[in-house]
């Protein structure tokens, strides 16, 4: 409000600012067209250069005068569309006619609600960049190219830490052994021996599982030149479906932010598999289905299910 | 290799043996088991030698020699609620060789050959157990491969079992009870076949010689 009074208050000097503009205009114009007009007949040559002289003289005071007197009115009247936060759409303000062009109130609106998208859009993008679901930094493709790719901190994370967070979840679980090994650099993998029901390798980069394979006690884990075949899958139909509740879960199991609890509660959703052969479905109370045993192991009770028992 | 239950399954009445197994195979095949080729089990019974008792003054003791056409490189001698060993086949041979020690029984060669079934991670063995060139009963197998540890896997199995033998289920090997928590071996199978042999033998002796 003080912003459109204080404009009220000058309107008079903006008055006469404009009548002094218009007063500048005129004189500068008269210049010009004594320029023009150039020298008027006289009777002598002297005559008429001194006339000229005078009148030009004259017509360069008036345009000095006006011009000192716009300065000085320009001063008076300040800067007032600096002052409002609108800038110069400040000034719609001053439109007497609102019911006809309610113009000024629907700026304002706009630009609260243009104000508030960028508040809440900030908010969006810094939650999105830390929820990231991309899991891997290769997937970013060409847009990688483009601008420079802030690395996940989980994907750089010392080898040290995750051999720590590995036996940790050792010790945890007593019928559960892990085996870490890292074959081709960094990237850790895990051979899992639950009991003496199923082995289950697990690629890992960095903190993050990449891949799983559940095969039978009695399968062979390790390729002809003894290294850990993560490719072949197993020759029972009952740990191929392991496999691909397994897979499920790496997919269920995700908070970018902790990737230690996310291994941890894979973990022990596997370690469920203890009771494989031994739990009947706890829907329909059988052992197998289709030959095969409940295969599913709910993720928050851990419950076991057949594949098709589950809802 | 996974955990492995042998059973006899009794000939239904009025039927023959052959009828009785293809009443098996065919409600296995309903059930959508696919038929993987053939198998055969035989075993040899051999005695100590007479020569060898006295000087050591114990009873003689069967010693059986078996062969299981899903380990064809192998073979198997046990004795009676005794030690077994595992060999390779030229054990046969080496057995020639001791005769001096251990000789074979007359007539004594038993067989089991019928046809193999595949149903999921389950390997049926249905065959007719022969003496012979008598059929003298029937002999079901069942192995559940994925599974190692006998005791983890019986009620499934038994569950599997119930689905075709219906009534004619039967209880848990003995070997299953043996040693808790260890895991199942070729052995052990074959252990049950021995049983299940001598059982053969003993049953058919009485009515055979009724008959005659």
């Amino acid at each position: 409000m003080a912003d459109v009074l204080s404009v009220g208050v000058n309107l008079e000097a903006f008055a006469q600012a404009i009548s002094a503009i218009q007063a500048l205009r005129s004189s500068v114009s008269r210049v010009f067209d004594c320029l023009k007009d150039g020298m008027r007949n006289k009777e002598t040559l002297e005559g008429r250069e001194k006339a000229f002289i005078a009148h030009f003289q004259d017509n360069l005071h008036s345009v000095n005068r006006d011009l000192n007197e716009l300065e000085r009115l320009s001063n008076l009247v300040g800067k007032p569309s600096e002052n409002h936060p609108l800038h110069n759409s400040g000034l719609l303000s001053l439109d007497p006619v609102q019911d006809k062009t309610p113009l000024y109130s629907q700026l304002l609106q706009a630009y609260k609600w243009s104000n508030k998208l960028q508040y809440h859009a900030g908010l969006a993008s810094g939650l999105l960049n830390q929820q990231s679901l991309k899991r891997s930094a290769n997937q970013m493709g060409v847009s990688a190219k483009r601008r420079p790719k802030a690395q996940p901190t989980t994907l750089v994370l010392p080898p040290q830490y995750v051999d720590d967070v590995i036996s940790r979840i050792d010790r945890m679980f007593p019928e559960m052994s892990i085996h870490l090994s890292r074959p081709n650099g960094t990237s850790a993998m895990l051979l899992v021996t639950l009991g003496k029901v199923l082995k289950v390798i697990v690629v890992m980069r960095s903190l993050f599982i990449d891949r799983t394979i559940v095969r039978g006690y009695s399968e062979n884990v390790y390729t002809e030149d003894g290294k850990l075949d993560i490719w072949s899958k197993s020759n029972y139909q009952v740990f191929q479906k392991v496999t691909d509740h397994a897979t499920t879960a790496l997919l269920h199991y995700q908070l970018p932010q902790m990737p230690d609890v996310v291994v941890r509660s894979f973990m022990t959703w596997l370690r469920s598999y203890i009771k494989l052969f031994q739990a009947p479905c706890q829907r329909c109370g059988k052992f197998l289905q289709d030959g095969l045993p409940p295969t599913w192991r709910d993720f928050r009770t851990l419950e076991a299910f057949h594949d098709t028992c589950r809802q | 290799m996974g955990v492995t239950c042998v059973s006899q399954m009794p000939v239904a009445e009025g039927k023959s043996v052959q009828q009785t197994v293809e009443l098996l195979t065919r409600k296995l095949e309903m059930l959508g088991a696919e038929k993987q080729g053939t198998f055969c089990v035989d075993c040899e019974t051999y005695h100590t030698a007479a020569s060898t008792l006295g000087s050591q003054g114990q009873a003689g003791k069967l010693m059986y020699v078996m062969h299981n056409s899903e380990y064809p490189l192998s073979c198997f001698a046990l004795f009676e609620n005794g030690p077994w060993l595992i060999a390779d086949t030229n054990f046969d041979v080496l057995m020639v060789k001791l005769k001096g020690f251990f000789q074979s029984a007359k007539a004594s060669k038993i067989e089991t050959r019928g046809t193999r079934y595949q149903y999921c991670d389950f390997l049926v063995k249905v065959g007719t157990v022969t003496m012979g060139p008598s059929a003298r009963g029937i002999s079901v197998e069942v192995e559940y491969g994925p599974c190692v540890v006998a005791s983890d896997c019986w009620s499934l199995l038994l569950e599997f079992l119930q689905s075709f033998l219906g009534s004619h289920t039967p209880g848990a090997p003995a070997v299953f009870g043996n040693r808790h928590d260890a895991v199942y071996g070729p052995a052990d199978t074959m252990i049950q076949y021995m049983e299940l042999f001598n059982k053969i033998r003993k049953q058919q002796q009485v009515p055979v010689a009724g008959i005659r």
